[in-house]
């Protein structure tokens, strides 16, 4: 009995010991060579990129990212008239229509006082060194939350206008959101149309 | 003779013998006139000792039978007869056992204390009063061809609500005729034996030796459920003409009762009898004496066809618990389908379900886990706890079984999912489970790429964050279905690990509080996530794969 004990613990230990080996084998990739230079980013991965060109006026390009389970990020195309002027956008904002857009609060499940857009629905203005622009809903829906921190941070859009510096995320009714596929530019159509390489 | 045998017991008496003995005692024991009155309307003969709140072992003789105290009663009064045309009754009930009559149930218990049924999935239905051990046999016969594996049992039974309308209506009768007798007063007032521990005080010894098991607290039910579908729209209708006669009392057998029939539906629907069933008693109880009776036949009228019977049986729930490994990114933990499409390969619900389910032999069985991953994130290292409830299992599984499930899975083709702990619990597992899942930390590994290549500052740190608390608002993934809140989270600690022959990549191993979103925490969700590991480094983070490594819980080790 006394023998048999300190083998058994010397046993427990290999056993962990190679657990924790499967475990290390499973984790570390095969072939670290085979994985790409740099990997579909999250917004690539888990959503489908389409583009409003020139919408309601000239140079007024705003992406819309649909997401599989039919939300959409709205923001600003790179080709949006503002990113061309001097120094970018100086600020956003959001208080537009009949209330300030940044304000509403949304809350539980089903979404209470959340309002309803329609495509031509302002969502915010950006402002630059001269002029100020008023950035649309493009596709109808409901207003879960517009980016509050492009309040204090509007540089977010000079510098990521297609992560931080989105503008707002939508909740169309399914039927609408299907109805994005073909109602807007997809990436390569729109690259095309705006000569971009 | 009946005293002597009292006073001195002779050991070696035969069972009949000692039968005899207690019914004639018993039987004795009631007011004679009483009785014969009762049976001459119809009452059973164990609905009259239960109605006289006669105790004991009487109602399991299998030779009590209407004849026997009938018997027991000519004995005494030697050429007087009990329900002769002389009484004015036309039905003797010494007479009722004539094959070639139309058989009349019992109007208090509708025939059920006289083991008459009909039955879909009896061997053979028993339409006529018919013997207590060929009734139990036939119910041990259903409960062993449902092949149970059992040790013991319990009986519940159900009763259609209108025999309480019947029981009150014979003691109304009773009492209106007997108020005036010394023996009321004693007797009838006293609490009698309601129809179901009557049936059970019948059958229970006689089931337990037709089973070789014995009755008690189990979790093997077997469940007797009686109803009587025209019995049952009667009184419904006697109910429903209460509130009618608040206005005007008028005949209660008008055409109003044949229109109201036939309003109440289609009469073989049961469960819109067991839903009404609390209603019709509250509504008896409501009812005065005076207003019962004149709704209500005094006495209550013999029936022509018994009682319904669906007899079932089932075993309370069996808990398997153990922890699951999923190595596939291509299953699901649980089965997922869109628009009736399948997502993935396979769940691990199914894999272990299916592998338990056919050893324990169960209807169904539902499948619990502390937590869950996507179906893209593997669930590595420890496993993660999980509980499979296996609903009414014919077989309890022995240790073998349990290991023979584990191989099973473990050794399956495709090599999705593996177990181990596997172990048989009480359902008391299920509330650790929950609470567990709630608190308990969480491990994972990351595999991360990042803007910029890795440089060692960034290394250390990482691995010098403790505690450090992050907030989350609710993930566009699925804020579709969430609330969209701010939700604080805690990572408790981070390491990193560098991949060899590759710059950018590392691996990220984080132990964080349950509920921590950890993809949103690498990558930001477009800055919903902050802190992120694009903020921590200063640069952009992206989340190639993700493994669960560890999820704690002791209650499953």
């Amino acid at each position: 009995m006394e023998t048999e004990e300190p083998e058994v613990t010397h046993l427990k230990r290999t056993t962990i010991e190679e657990e924790e080996e499967v475990l290390r084998r499973l984790l570390v990739p095969e072939d670290p060579l085979s994985l790409p230079l740099s990997p579909p980013s999250a917004v690539e991965t888990n959503f489908g990129s389409y583009f409003a060109a020139d919408f309601m006026k000239p140079g007024h390009d705003q992406y819309i990212y649909r997401h599989a389970n039919g939300l959409c990020v709205v923001g600003l195309a790179p080709t949006h008239v503002a990113f061309a002027e001097e120094g970018g956008v100086k600020s956003v904002d959001f208080n537009v229509g009949k209330s300030d857009r940044s304000e509403m609060k949304v809350t539980g499940k089903h979404k209470r006082n959340a309002r309803v857009l329609e495509p031509n629905s302002a969502l915010c203005k950006v402002i630059t060194k001269d002029n100020s622009y008023v950035v649309r809903c493009c596709v109808k829906g409901t207003l879960l939350e517009v980016n509050g921190r492009l309040i204090k941070q509007p540089e977010l859009l000079n510098s990521s206008a297609d992560r931080e510096g989105y503008i707002a995320i939508i909740m169309p009714k399914p039927a609408d959101s299907l109805k994005i596929k073909d109602g807007f530019l997809n990436r390569e159509d729109y690259k095309k149309l705006k000569g971009l390489p | 003779m009946a005293s002597e045998s009292t006073e001195h017991p002779p050991p070696p008496r035969t069972e009949e013998e000692e039968e005899a003995r207690i019914i004639s005692a018993a039987a004795r024991s009631l007011p004679r006139d009483a009785v014969r009155e009762l049976l001459s309307v119809g009452v059973c003969v164990r609905c009259i000792f239960r109605l006289f709140g006669v105790r004991g072992p009487i109602y399991s003789c299998s030779s009590l039978s209407t004849s026997v105290l009938c018997s027991v009663f000519e004995d005494d009064s030697g050429t007087e007869r009990i329900g002769s045309p002389i009484n004015g009754v036309v039905h003797s009930p010494c007479v009722i056992q004539d094959p070639h009559k139309d058989q009349l149930f019992c109007g208090v218990c509708l025939g059920i204390l006289q083991f008459a049924y009909d039955q879909e999935q009896a061997i053979s239905s028993c339409k006529k009063e018919s013997h207590m051990n060929g009734f139990t046999a036939s119910i041990a016969e259903l409960v062993k061809r449902e092949g149970h594996q059992i040790d013991g049992f319990s009986l519940e039974i159900s009763i259609p609500p209108v025999i309480l309308a019947n029981e009150r209506a014979i003691r109304l009768y009773m009492k209106r005729k007997y108020e005036s007798e010394t023996w009321f007063h004693e007797k009838l007032v006293n609490e009698h034996i309601s129809v179901k521990d009557a049936l059970k005080l019948s059958i229970i010894h006689s089931l337990e030796n037709h089973l070789a098991i014995k009755c008690g607290v189990e979790s093997f039910r077997i469940r007797l459920t009686y109803s009587h579908s025209k019995a049952s729209l009667k009184l419904q209708n006697f109910s429903a003409k209460d509130s009618a006669c608040k206005k005007r009392k008028t005949e209660y057998n008008g055409p109003g009762a044949n229109g109201s029939h036939m309003s109440t539906g289609n009469g073989g629907s049961e469960p819109s009898f067991s839903e009404s069933d609390a209603a019709i008693c509250r509504t008896l109880q409501g009812l005065e004496d005076q207003v019962f009776a004149e709704l209500f036949p005094m006495p209550p009228e013999k029936v022509s066809e018994p009682c319904h019977l669906n007899c079932n049986c089932c075993r309370m729930p069996i808990y398997i618990c153990g922890r699951y490994m999923k190595y596939s990114r291509k299953v699901s933990q649980t089965c997922w389908m869109v628009d009736g499409e399948r997502i993935g390969e396979a769940s691990v619900e199914e894999i272990i379900g299916s592998n338990v389910l056919p050893v324990c032999k169960g209807d169904s069985y539902k499948f619990h886990a502390a937590g869950r991953e996507d179906i893209d994130v593997r669930m590595l290292g420890s496993g993660r706890p999980f509980l499979v409830e296996v609903l009414n299992a014919r077989i309890s599984p022995s240790l073998s079984d349990i290991q023979a499930i584990a191989d099973k899975i473990n050794n399956s083709e495709n090599h999705y999912v593996e177990v181990k702990n596997l172990k048989i619990v009480d359902s008391q597992v299920w509330t650790l489970m929950r609470e567990g899942e709630a608190e308990k930390q969480k491990q994972y590994a990351a595999l991360v790429w990042i803007s910029r290549p890795l440089e060692e500052t960034d290394l250390q740190k990482i691995s010098s964050i403790k505690e450090l608390d992050i907030l989350q608002n609710t993930p566009i993934r699925v804020l579709h279905r969430r609330s969209p809140m701010e939700r604080k989270r805690m990572i408790h600690w981070m390491e990193t690990e560098r991949i060899t022959g590759s710059c950018q990549y590392f691996l990220l191993h984080l132990c964080t509080q349950a509920g921590t979103y950890i993809k949103e925490f690498v990558h930001g969700d477009l800055g919903r996530t902050q802190p992120n590991i694009g903020t921590i480094l200063g640069c952009r983070a992206e989340i190639v794969q993700l493994d669960v490594t560890d999820v704690k819980m002791d209650s499953f080790d």
